[in-house]
């Protein structure tokens, strides 16, 4: 059989990564790769980064200035009042929001800004993220014009607007991939321009691929999203030579892992904490990573009574965070909305038993881990406290959770994929 | 001339409530009243009361040919006495017919087996007197929870004064042998064993109404030539199955109601063939062989062994420590400690713990109440700490050491 023509149009991709998307990209277009013909289209790429069998174009590797698009006025007076509302309470990525905020409100937007710097700094949301994506789909509708592709697939809001265009242009089918939604994010009333792209995209697209039945519901509640269209694929989890490591110190150690912001829920695992602390105290809670409440949950001093028995880290490396969890015994993971959550695999991978949110995709394929809703901060108490004191529980959890990995890989992500290309082609 | 015995099991069980680390110390009722009034409710409606009209139907009109068995546990009965006295009554009516027996088991359908040999003798007891208290009959045949089987269990229920124990008919114990006739142990030869037809069983009991089976739909007259086939070399075709089965496990709507009937009427109606219960089997034929039952099995799951409540670590500990704990409990003498702990006993809460394929959504989360199970081992475990605590308060009350 024809393999076929693919094209990919992505945003974050390694090695420049800000979280699971990146993550997911890469995991799945790997596996992808010898089933299909894979091109992939990013702001940016590493030249000295490459993979078997993909064709990668970072649009950091072209001169920009000699592809010629349209001149095109964006409207950004019609998301003007929503991001007002929006950035006071929320962000959709945290350090870029207010310089976009003032960018948008601002009167200097019309401003040209050179193409070529545009996808060559570090940071892919940062200053003008909505200019740069509507940019960036301007010039990957340009190239793909010279392109022979059967289906277009595109992950998450940064590229949808590409994948709009070039299905408009090309009469080719779209797959959205759906890696979280700015309704995860920031929560109900989340009606800013991210959303309104989102939307967007999910009334274009042919193919809607969230990644897990939580994330589809959403999209069906919250965007309108057909259910016909709608086709989840769990994520895959690649393999990691677990360790484990010795404590400098004596107590039980409970990891919170992920971006400090309120869809991961850190307000919670605080409440956790401080529950569980009155009832034993041979244990140490540790928050692993950055975002827009840590501030606030340092400043608040609502850990101000168990202070010395909670620590924040800051931004870990990958190094880091391997070794936080080669000595962590609980992984907590109380999120708000977790479109998946690729975070507890990784900590099942060290066999560290889970606790995590039902608001999660994760929980429908991690059988191996305690689960209670993320407001239920007594439950998800009584779950730490549990592990930490039982260890019948804690081996049969570890051990059902190794369970459950082999059936999560990229493998079978990727040929499902592949099946549900099938439907559109 | 052959007999076809059908065997009901009756089973309901006090659920655990979502009994909370934070309950331990503080509350002692373990026990979730709503949900098990709301299940006992349910299935009375769409089974006991319909299917015990239907089988004192049967009885009345085939003259008494039609010949049933019941194993109801002693917290079953306890519960229709509280909850569902009508489900009580329409067992008593059937008992007042002479055509039902009424088995031996443990009161509270406990593992005590396989933990405490003086615990199962005196659940054994307790059970035996409810049941002489409502059917007025003292049961001679013993059933052991969910069929768990041995060769010594048989030799220990032929000393307590039992003539007959059912158990599944393993086909590796069974070597080719059929288990259409009686057997008795390894080690005496004197009691009599009955082995379930798994096959034909299962066929009402699992198959019934799964219409990706082969043979669905099941016909009463299709069933019956199965056992037709099989009755030249059989002496007794041992139906054993959950009451729960018509109506319950099998919706009305799949027909099983029709079926029973029809199967009913078509053996009573016909020549070779009779109904007799369990203990009318056991003085009506002779043991024609050794089942040597030289480890433990069960009718649970595809390995029919002891696993399905005590494999993982969750399960074994559970159980270890509740029966370590019945030395203290007897000699305390407080009859509520004594009667939550044995209610904590029920093979059930220790099946919902089972982790065994459970990621497939298989059988054990049919049955079980919780959202997995280490929630159930969670709550037990839970449970179990608070009964700790009070045994070791009411200890200092008392000056025991």
């Amino acid at each position: 059989m024809k393999k076929i023509k693919v094209l990919m149009i992505g945003w974050e991709f390694p090695p420049i990564i800000n979280g699971g998307l990146g993550v997911a990209c890469y995991g799945l277009s790997k596996a992808l790769s010898n089933k299909v013909d894979l091109t992939i289209i990013l702001p940016k790429t590493d030249i000295s980064f490459s993979l078997n069998n993909i064709n990668f174009i970072g649009l950091n590797n072209i001169d920009l200035n000699n592809i010629d698009i349209d001149n095109q006025n964006y409207k950004y007076e019609e998301f003007a009042n929503t991001i007002e509302i929006a950035a006071k309470e929320f962000s959709p990525y945290p350090n870029a929001i207010d310089k976009l905020k003032n960018e948008v409100l601002g009167n200097n937007i019309s401003e040209a800004t050179d193409s070529n710097n545009l996808f060559s700094g570090n940071d892919l949301y940062g200053d003008n993220v909505m200019l740069r994506v509507y940019k960036f789909a301007d010039y990957v509708a340009k190239i793909a014009s010279s392109l022979e592709f059967d289906i277009i697939h595109c992950h998450d809001w940064m590229s949808f607007p590409a994948g709009i265009k070039i299905k408009k242009q090309s009469q080719k089918p779209l797959l959205i991939h759906i890696h979280s939604l700015e309704f995860d994010r920031s929560g109900i009333g989340s009606k800013n321009w991210v959303y309104e792209i989102e939307k967007e995209a999910i009334a274009n697209a042919d193919l809607i691929v969230p990644v897990s039945n939580y994330t589809g519901n959403i999209a069906i509640q919250n965007y309108e999203a057909q259910i016909s269209k709608i086709y989840p694929v769990h994520n895959g989890t690649e393999f990691t030579a677990a360790f484990h490591q010795r404590k400098e110190f004596p107590e039980k150690l409970v990891l919170f892992l992920g971006r400090v912001t309120g869809q991961k829920g850190p307000q919670y695992f605080l409440e956790i904490a401080s529950l569980v602390l009155k009832h034993y105290q041979n244990v140490r809670f540790v928050v692993a990573g950055t975002g827009d409440q840590l501030r606030d949950m340092i400043e608040n001093g609502a850990y101000k009574n168990i202070g010395t028995k909670f620590h924040f880290t800051g931004f870990l490396t990958k190094d880091k965070v391997n070794q936080l969890l080669s000595m962590a015994d609980v992984y907590c993971m109380p999120s708000v909305s977790e479109p998946f959550g690729l975070s507890a695999l990784e900590a099942a991978q060290f066999g560290i038993p889970c606790v995590i949110s039902k608001q999660s995709g994760v929980s429908e394929v991690l059988y191996g881990a305690l689960k209670a809703d993320y407001w239920d901060v007594e439950k998800m108490a009584s779950h730490v406290i549990s592990l930490l004191t039982n260890n019948a529980l804690r081996e049969a959890l570890v051990k059902d959770a190794y369970q459950d990995l082999k059936s999560c890989s990229w493998e079978k992500a990727s040929e499902k994929i592949v099946e549900i290309y099938h439907k559109a082609i | 001339m052959s007999s076809i015995c059908l065997y009901f099991q009756v089973h309901q069980p006090y659920r655990i409530r979502q009994y909370s680390f934070f309950n331990i110390g503080i509350e002692s009722n373990y026990f979730d009243e709503e949900l098990n009034i709301t299940i006992l409710n349910k299935v009375a409606d769409k089974c006991y009361i319909p299917a015990n009209k239907l089988m004192l139907e049967l009885i009345q009109k085939s003259n008494k040919k039609f010949r049933i068995a019941f194993s109801i546990s002693g917290v079953a009965i306890e519960q229709f006495e509280k909850y569902r006295p009508d489900v009580l009554d329409s067992f008593i009516r059937l008992a007042k017919t002479g055509c039902v027996e009424f088995l031996s088991e443990t009161y509270y359908h406990s593992l005590s087996y396989v933990y405490s040999k003086p615990e199962f003798e005196r659940q054994i007891e307790l059970h035996r007197e409810k049941i002489v208290e409502h059917f007025n009959q003292v049961p001679k045949v013993f059933r052991n929870t969910e069929c768990i089987f041995d060769n010594q269990l048989a030799e220990d229920i032929y000393q307590l004064g039992f003539k007959g124990i059912l158990a599944e008919g393993v086909p590796y114990l069974l070597q080719d042998r059929s288990p259409n006739q009686l057997y008795t142990n390894a080690i005496h030869s004197k009691i009599k064993v009955l082995l379930r037809n798994f096959i034909l069983s299962d066929d009402i009991a699992f198959r019934f109404s799964n219409s990706s089976w082969s043979e669905y739909p099941l016909t009463a007259n299709k069933y019956t030539q199965w056992l037709n086939v099989q009755r030249h070399s059989a002496d007794c075709i041992n139906l054993f199955m959950d009451y729960e089965t018509i109506g319950e496990h099998q919706s009305k709507a799949s027909g099983i109601f029709d079926f029973i009937e029809h199967f009913a009427k078509q053996i009573c109606s016909k020549k070779g063939f009779q109904f007799h219960t369990p203990s009318e089997i056991c003085e009506k034929y002779d043991i024609e062989g050794i089942y040597d039952a030289n480890y433990t099995t069960s009718w649970a799951d595809t390995e029919r062994d002891l696993s399905a409540w005590i494999q993982n670590t969750m399960q074994q500990e559970s159980l270890n420590k509740l029966y370590s704990f019945r030395e203290d409990i007897l000699s305390l003498k407080s009859k509520e400690l004594l009667n939550q702990w044995s209610m904590l006993q029920s093979s059930d809460h220790f099946y919902y713990m089972s982790t065994k394929h459970w990621a497939d959504g298989a059988v054990h989360q049919y049955f079980s109440p919780y959202s997995s199970p280490y929630d159930a081992y969670i709550y037990f475990i839970n449970a179990l700490s608070d009964l700790e605590i009070r045994i070791a308060r009411e200890k200092a009350n008392k000056g025991i050491h």
